[in-house]
């Protein structure tokens, strides 16, 4: 019992490091907004709006609905925090480039993400997923 | 020092009645449902998490195909239902937390708090044996001439109420550490980039304005900051319980109003039966004659009185010549054996009952009325005490 009790202080210690907050209960901790223009990054190097079409039919809000991710053009609050956001926006962006295999132009994707931490000033940070092999979705070495 | 390690050591080693986790029981498997219900709706458009963005904590853990995970989800449902009803309730109850624990642990976009909340609540629910009473299965054992005994080892519920008590600790604490949350801009900003969502609501427009005042924020904050940690500390005080549930169940009423937070302001609400006290008919009501309000005291303790904090003994018998006034009608004998008579009786009875205790609590207050727990020996275990 008092394990189980010792275990649960770690976890809302570990909360303060950890971007998701995982069993740390750390709630409505912040009132920040983001919002994210993600590209697809072509082999041939031109930079294409998710909003336009996608060879393989794929949608963005499709791919990844959960978590406030799926409209990022549009500026919002961040659910749980900037930093769950963002790197749950990192997470996505690298399984979108592994799981869309019917795409064979896409090199990477991209998002330059402005973020405004409870009313402190625009901040932009660029993530960028991990890179695609030529077609067939697989991925190379670089990492995001 | 040594006493108290003897009365904690003592509290572990206590057992007493599960009645109140069996109400909870219930709940829960309501609660459960609510939250499995959107994946159900993914479920029924063909989906499943794996069709979507996730992402595994652990490239080890176990994953099925989308077959299975569908069966899974439909026994998931089944055992909400079971626990509601309580039958084959240890095996619903075990099967329903090792569900939940293993979806929110397939991927991080299934955390969130109001989850790890709802799944604490069911791994307590497995490890005590919840089923024994208000269940079919006790229903069942009982036409079986093999009743079961309405009292089990309490450390699982003594651990339940740690762990629910930090969540409200660890929430009002991080705030407490973050200078914007203490200065009242997390607040206040959400509040205004909620502008013109509010003026869409049926609010007054003064009342628009006075919430979306900076000033009024740096207030507010603090007194929700307040009232997260006052809620941790007071449900472990005699004197503080009561009102401590009071101002929690307020609360999430209040979270519920202004924040989308799924199944958490039910959860919470319903998770707040486990600091009543593990005992059973330790206090006496008494009504005397056939009249209406004896009729009526009598059939709203018997359908409300879902703790059992009350033994109900109804005399039908005449009341006493020249004793027509509600006095001789209503009696009530605290735990400490202090004996109320009247309306005071009748509230402080309603007191302890959970749908009427809202009410109740403030009018008892009002009426002047002690409580048991109010002049509760402090030297008795924390973890033994009543509402």
């Amino acid at each position: 019992m008092l394990g189980v009790a010792g275990f649960s202080l770690l976890t809302i210690v570990r909360g303060y490091r950890d971007p998701h907050r995982v069993f740390a209960f750390h709630m409505f901790n912040e009132s920040s907004v983001w919002q994210a223009d993600i590209v697809r990054v072509t082999i041939d190097g031109r930079r294409v709006s998710i909003d336009d079409p996608w060879p393989g039919g794929y949608r963005w809000a499709t791919l990844v609905p959960e978590r406030g991710l799926a409209y990022p053009q549009v500026r919002r609050h961040a659910d749980a925090g900037v930093d769950s956001t963002l790197a749950f926006l990192d997470a996505a962006l690298d399984w979108v480039a592994l799981n869309t295999p019917a795409d064979p132009e896409t090199r990477y994707l991209e998002a330059t993400v402005t973020y405004d931490r409870n009313t402190h000033g625009d901040r932009t940070v660029v993530l960028r997923s991990v890179g695609r092999a030529a077609a067939g979705g697989g991925a190379d070495a670089e990492t995001s | 020092m040594r006493a108290w390690l003897r009365s904690a050591n003592a509290a572990l080693d206590a057992e007493g009645s599960v009645r109140a986790v069996a109400v909870l029981r219930i709940a829960a498997g309501a609660v459960l449902w609510l939250h499995l219900e959107r994946f159900v709706r993914l479920m029924d458009d063909g989906l499943y998490y794996g069709d979507r963005f996730h992402e595994p904590y652990w490239s080890w853990y176990p994953e099925v195909g989308k077959t299975t995970y569908f069966w899974l989800l439909r026994l998931a449902v089944l055992a909400a239902v079971l626990m509601s009803v309580g039958l084959f309730s240890r095996l619903a109850t075990v099967y329903a937390a090792g569900f939940v624990a293993w979806n929110l642990w397939l991927s991080t976009t299934h955390y969130h708090n109001n989850r790890a909340f709802l799944l604490m609540i069911l791994v307590a629910l497995a490890v005590l044996p919840s089923g024994r009473v208000i269940s079919l299965d006790a229903l069942i054992a009982r036409r079986r001439q093999r009743p079961r005994v309405d009292r089990a080892p309490l450390w699982p519920l003594w651990l339940l109420r740690f762990e629910l008590a930090a969540v409200y600790g660890a929430s009002g604490v991080s705030k407490l550490l973050d200078g914007d949350w203490w200065a009242g801009t997390v607040t206040w900003n959400r509040v205004a980039r909620s502008r013109s969502e509010l003026a869409q609501a049926p609010l007054p427009d003064w009342f628009i304005e006075a919430i979306a005042d900076r000033g009024f924020h740096t207030i507010f904050a603090k007194v929700v900051i307040v009232t997260e940690i006052f809620i941790a500390l007071g449900l472990w005080l005699l004197v503080s319980r009561a009102f401590t549930i009071w101002v929690a169940v307020w609360f999430h009423v209040f979270i519920e109003i202004s924040a989308h937070v799924q199944v958490f302001s039910v959860a919470g609400i319903c998770a707040l039966v486990i600091w009543a006290t593990p005992s059973t008919r330790d206090r006496t009501l008494v009504l005397r004659g056939d009249g209406r309000r004896a009729r009526t005291l009598a059939h709203v303790v018997r359908r409300l009185d879902w703790l059992a904090r009350i033994n109900l003994v109804h005399d039908r018998g005449d009341v006493p010549a020249g004793s027509a006034d509600v006095d001789q009608v209503v009696t009530f004998t605290e735990v400490d054996g202090r004996r109320l008579a009247g309306s005071a009786a009748t509230w402080q009875t309603l007191r302890y009952l959970p749908v009427t205790f809202m009410v109740a609590l403030p009018v008892s207050w009002a009426l002047g009325l002690r409580t048991d727990v109010a002049h509760a020996t402090l030297t008795a275990s924390p973890f033994t005490r009543t509402k």
